[in-house]
């Protein structure tokens, strides 16, 4: 049975998908290196080895379901690098407030190179007890996001 | 797994170094795989987060990345595993907002309605809409004018960090500069006092393939030359240490806790760019630690050590206690006589960096030494803080779960880094005579490893001139006094099979395979080439 959050756009728009879930924090740049350092542009493989929910899985093109990034604060660069790369996600759903590394990044990708990762932020700790890689989420403008 | 086994996090100044990157992005390079979803339309997205195997590029994660290690409150504990940390790095944990109340409405003046309304041309209106954005995001309701000076840690020419250097030569070419002459962070490499041999000019050419572009624009906006690169950019010998109260945007997590805390100024912890889009506007939006609540204390560090406590330990315990909120430390003040000044200014840097590498602190208090709590006493410490006590047996716990990283652990040392941040005038005189002093009393002409100052070079050219004679015994004694930033030497590919470093650093040893010691323990290594 499909569960509703409501939270806050950051980087608005509408999309249709499948969740990809860390249930820890997201670690941005820990998470990228063959893209960041090995000129992967194939795909993005996730590199963090402390993530056992993300380890090697592709990231690219993901809906990110996390409590918050975390790490570097080149973050804002990485996420701007993937989105370049064309390997970032298309949304990244937050549970908890979105960190200023990351809406650093996304906010200005959106508005200086008008290349939009959709972000919701303050889903609730619901939403990160309900939502599983591979559910389908349903995100609106608005900030509602619906799981299953 | 054990800790640091692999691949944990970036530490910011560690990311370019070891890049070995073989295919530089460009604006055009890579096209991205589907159509950017555009609000107002649905766009369906196919799973992701299949098991990847095939990768392009150069492919395999490089080798240089098993000796990256952690990075700014990532949210691991010392053993490694997740904690469950998390921070917004905005100086404030903010467990209680809701997506209701979370935002604010920014309420723009004449001047700045006009900038983002396009009178002063499209980059800029376009600078002003993503500041708004930002602002609004974390509450603010208003710009502050900033004054000072602003600093940018954006000083690594890597090319994953070619989409902001791009932005910057855009902002560039349309004739915006900031808002007054800034400083930026060392370059990471020094290739004519350290880094002169093949293999590591190879390493900097493959991966800093961007420096010149980057350096380039720097000047361009209103950096002054490579001799004042710093990340300790408030010394005298950089000069950027606003009046107390200035509201500045700094991004370099080491200078936004000193500047915050020390000084007395009032700036956020931003990530790398945002520094930059605010100089260029001169505006940055009011919230977190630019605000009076927001920079009140939720933790009362009482620290109860039998001596002088261990000031890197002591910083890298209130990082992992406090993650990004703010300590109000009590019990140290009888180390500093009542002043920071050029001869103990050091052991707040070291306290404070590795705060903000352990953790994310982006501001402390400590009592009867810093401006606030001077004027305001325990006013600074929020409702219902809560107690950290720091005595003896938790420093050794701490203290503790340092471990020994080095790739054989039961070798010798080979060199040691002395400063991280930044060592000023004064410390890094001090350490040359400490080296020297032994030597003298070891009856040896040389240090049996190197060790290396990290220091501007504007400070090393100052000791050249007012010591030339202990400039010239330290020289020939292996002593080297480098520019570059020594979080991001000890990043490069290979290091820990090349390095056994040990360091008075615990900012670089949380980044670092590199061994912690306290600063007499360091001038006996360097004198006899053992732990």
């Amino acid at each position: 049975m499909a569960k509703t959050f409501k939270g806050r756009p950051i980087v608005p728009g509408n999309l249709e998908g499948e969740a990809l879930v860390s249930k820890q924090p997201f670690n941005t740049t820990a998470s990228y290196f063959t893209n960041m350092f090995a000129g992967n542009t194939k795909d993005a493989p996730c590199t963090d080895a402390n993530n056992a929910e993300l380890y090697k899985k592709d990231l690219s093109g993901a809906i990110m379901c996390t409590p918050q990034t975390v790490g570097s604060t080149m973050g804002a660069g990485a996420i701007m690098g993937m989105n370049l790369l064309g390997v970032g996600f298309k949304a990244m759903l937050f549970s908890g407030h979105i960190d200023s590394i990351a809406a650093g990044g996304l906010i200005m990708d959106d508005v200086w190179n008008d290349r939009k990762v959709i972000t919701v932020d303050l889903l609730g700790d619901e939403f990160m007890e309900a939502v599983k890689t591979g559910d389908p989420i349903s995100i609106k403008e608005d900030g509602t996001v619906e799981v299953g | 797994m054990k800790r640091r086994d692999f691949i944990k996090a970036i530490p910011a100044a560690a990311l370019a170094p070891t890049a070995v990157s073989t295919v530089t992005m460009s604006a055009n390079a890579a096209p991205p795989k589907t159509a950017t979803p555009q609000s107002g339309n649905t766009h369906v997205v196919e799973a992701a987060g299949k098991a990847s195997s095939a990768t392009s590029g150069s492919g395999e994660v490089p080798e240089f990345a098993e000796h990256i290690l952690t990075s700014d409150m990532d949210g691991l504990g010392p053993d490694g595993k997740p904690n469950g940390q998390t921070a917004t790095f905005s100086g404030a944990s903010k467990a209680n907002a809701t997506a209701d109340s979370a935002s604010s409405k920014m309420e723009l003046n004449d001047d700045e309605q006009a900038i983002l309304d396009g009178k002063e041309g499209p980059e800029k209106a376009k600078l002003m809409k993503i500041l708004v954005r930002f602002g609004e995001t974390f509450g603010a309701t208003k710009l502050a004018d900033l004054g000072g000076a602003p600093h940018s840690n954006l000083y690594i020419g890597a090319p994953y960090l070619e989409s902001l250097i791009v932005m910057l030569e855009q902002c560039a070419a349309a004739g915006l500069k900031a808002y007054a002459p800034y400083t930026v962070n060392p370059r990471p490499y020094d290739v004519y006092n350290v880094q002169n041999n093949p293999t590591e000019m190879q390493l900097i050419a493959e991966g800093y393939p961007l420096q010149m572009r980057l350096d380039a624009v720097h000047a361009q906006l209103g950096a002054p030359d490579l001799n004042f690169r710093s990340c300790a950019c408030y010394i005298d010998d950089i000069g950027n240490a606003p009046k107390p109260g200035t509201p500045v945007a700094w991004c370099e997590s080491s200078a936004v806790n000193y500047g915050n805390s020390v000084l007395g100024i009032r700036t956020n912890r931003y990530g790398a760019g945002m520094e930059m889009l605010c100089a260029m506007l001169g505006k940055a939006p009011v919230f977190g630690l630019m605000t009076d609540e927001g920079r009140k204390a939720k933790w009362l560090i009482d620290v109860k050590t039998s001596e002088e406590p261990d000031w890197g330990v002591l910083g890298t315990a209130i990082g992992r206690k406090c993650v990004e909120d703010i300590p109000y430390i009590a019990g140290v003040d009888k180390y500093f006589g009542g002043d920071v000044n050029n001869d103990n200014w050091h052991k707040l840097k070291y306290m404070g960096s590795a705060t903000a590498a352990a953790g994310a602190v982006g501001c402390y208090h400590v009592e009867g030494v810093t401006p606030e709590p001077k004027e305001k006493g325990r006013d600074m410490l929020a409702e219902n803080f809560q107690t950290y006590v720091f005595d003896d047996k938790e420093q050794q716990a701490i203290l503790d779960t340092f471990e020994n990283l080095w790739d054989d652990p039961d070798g010798n040392p080979t060199a040691v880094f002395i400063g991280c941040p930044h060592c000023n005038y004064e410390e890094t005189i001090r350490w040359a005579k400490m080296f020297v002093d032994a030597l003298d009393a070891a009856g040896q002409e040389k240090l049996a490893i190197p060790a290396y100052i990290f220091a501007p070079t504007v400070t090393r050219t100052r000791a050249l001139l007012e010591e030339p004679e202990l400039a010239s015994r330290a020289l020939g004694a292996g002593i080297n006094v480098t520019n570059m930033c020594g979080v991001s030497y000890s990043g490069m590919k290979g290091f820990s099979q090349r390095v056994r470093a040990v360091t008075n650093s615990a900012k670089n040893r949380n980044y670092s395979p590199i061994r912690y010691f306290p600063d007499k323990k360091l001038v006996d290594i360097a004198v006899t080439g053992k732990v």
